[in-house]
């Protein structure tokens, strides 16, 4: 198993971010799917060796990601949520720092290849101050994939992407799937996961609640509705479920409302 | 090892590519020392000059050594620590590598305070004087901008750590014998001064200016950089975000 979780779990104070979670993952693209503040990322935090969990084990390619933190370093890649690049570098320096520091062989040809299937070849000498939103999330993962992972991670990493490069991503990614790397992915676009994805999880405040193919989980609600369901439907089928208790509760509202009078 | 350089070079670029963060580094000290040595109306020695040499190399060092750590706190803002963190490349590189380049920035600097005061005319006592102070500026430089980076990696964000550095960076160089001869202090200073590890420093680079080897000081902030390093590099091995 390239990911696999026993009970993981993570509190910040009171409040539970990932409560429980229970996960096997080999080579497939495994999607993470779940509103703002679900737990998504504190979970690919923990699985990175950045985050330590409270209780709970995680192991990636059969290490600890607590005792063997430096083995599992050496096996993963990461792209985090958050856009980080050296705008006063150029693109070639940025990709070519995280070519070195991986300790990637024949770097020079390698970090050509990678700039230019992220199709910024033409503007790899110019600095990233002169480059795009689109331009630098690319960037981003040139330098993830500049090293070849067995398992890789990617919080989001489709974000403000126009379409070309949308495609090009997944495209590399299921390639890198057919070499054998596990691919680990959080993403916000349904349409995304239930194209590419050969498993995903939903996330609701913390805890999984529901793991299956694309497909098998939209055959599961199929029965109850009459429509075609999209992966859409069973996002909100099944967080919304969960979610009563702490949605916008009307009744309790208005209550409020009237005694404020 | 390889790991140090290019994170030290990823720094070089980064401040070599802002010309005018590089010309403030550069002239501020030189202005400190003319401000200090010869506007200052007061005067503790015959030569102020050439007894205050020596405090503002150090204070220059100590004062780049802990706006150093600033460096490792925007890193982390930023979000690029995250990635370093969770690079298989050892994480104590990331410390080496900041420590590398906070001392060589500092040493510039002293190397234009240097020049300057060869200009103003403070007497060096041989050839081998240059070279040994860069050695305890070095040594020094190394100390501190390793409990500065560690300090960054510890607490949360820019505005406490710049409050920390205010409120050690000034204590510290007031209560060195920077500015004044031991002889000359009140009783609680040359207490305080005399533990003072700035003072090691400035101590040590006066005696050279002299003539004189003080293998005690060197012997000292030698022993502080092993302790400070064994444990930062443990606080890096087991960061966490
Ligand atoms: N450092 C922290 N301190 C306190 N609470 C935190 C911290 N990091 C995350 N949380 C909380 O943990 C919960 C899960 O956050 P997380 O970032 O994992 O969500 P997410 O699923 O990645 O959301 P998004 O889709 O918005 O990225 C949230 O309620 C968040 O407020
Ligand atoms: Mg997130």
């Amino acid at each position: 198993m390239s990911i696999k979780t026993i009970g993981l779990t993570r509190y910040f104070d009171k409040l539970c971010a990932v409560d429980n979670v229970n996960l096997e993952v080999g080579n497939e693209i495994f999607g993470l799917l779940g509103l703002n503040g679900a737990g998504k990322t504190t979970t690919v935090l923990m699985l990175t060796t950045l985050l330590k969990p409270c209780t709970g084990e995680a192991y990636i390619c059969d290490f600890d990601v607590v005792r063997e933190a430096g083995e599992v370093r050496k096996v993963i890649s990461y792209v985090p949520q958050d856009m980080a690049v050296d705008i006063k570098l150029t693109g070639r320096e940025n990709v070519m720092l995280y070519a070195r520091l991986y300790g990637v062989a024949d770097r020079n040809r390698r970090v050509d290849e990678i700039l230019g299937l992220m199709g910024l070849a033409e503007r790899a000498n110019d600095r990233v101050n002169s480059y795009s939103g689109g331009m630098r999330r690319r960037l981003e993962l040139a330098q993830a994939l500049v090293h070849e992972p067995q398992v890789l991670f990617l919080d989001e990493p489709t974000l403000g992407l126009d379409v070309a490069a949308r495609r090009k991503m997944w495209e590399y990614i299921s390639s890198l799937k057919k070499n054998g790397v596990s691919i680990f992915i959080t993403t916000h676009y349904m349409d995304e996961a239930d194209k590419f994805c050969d498993r995903v999880a939903i996330m609701d405040r913390g805890r999984i609640v529901a793991m299956d193919s694309p497909s098998k989980l939209k055959n599961n609600i199929h029965s109850l509705s009459a429509k075609e369901p999209s992966l859409d439907d069973v996002f909100m089928q099944k967080v919304s479920a969960e979610g009563e208790q702490g949605g916008f509760d009307d009744y309790k509202f208005r209550t409020l409302l009237r005694r404020r009078k | 090892m390889r790991e140090i350089l290019y994170y030290f070079e990823r720094d070089l670029k980064r401040w070599t590519r802002s010309r005018k963060s590089v010309f403030s580094s550069l002239a501020m000290p030189a202005a400190w020392l003319v401000f200090v040595g010869l506007a200052l109306p007061i005067r503790f020695t015959d030569n102020y000059l050439d007894f205050i040499t020596p405090g503002i190399l150090v204070m220059t060092m100590l004062f780049a050594s802990l706006q150093g750590g600033t460096l490792l706190i925007f890193d982390k803002i930023l979000g690029f620590l995250n990635k370093f963190l969770a690079l298989p490349a050892p994480r104590e590189s990331i410390l080496f590598g900041k420590i590398l380049f906070i001392a060589f920035r500092g040493l510039l600097q002293s190397t234009v305070i240097l020049a300057m005061a060869i200009l103003l005319g403070v007497k060096m006592h041989s050839f081998m004087t240059v070279p040994l102070t860069y050695l305890v500026l070095f040594i020094f430089g190394v100390l501190f901008s390793a409990i500065a980076t560690t300090v960054a990696l510890l607490v949360d964000d820019y505005d406490s750590y710049s409050a920390m550095n205010s409120m050690a960076s000034m204590p510290l160089f007031f209560t060195s014998s920077a500015l004044m001869p031991y002889e000359m202090m009140p009783q609680w200073l040359r207490v305080i001064a005399s533990l003072n590890p700035v003072s090691y420093a400035i101590d040590t680079v006066r005696a050279l200016f002299s003539g004189n080897f003080l293998l005690d000081g060197m012997v000292e902030l030698t022993a502080m950089v092993v302790v400070v390093l064994m444990v930062s590099v443990y606080v890096f091995r087991k960061a966490t975000v």
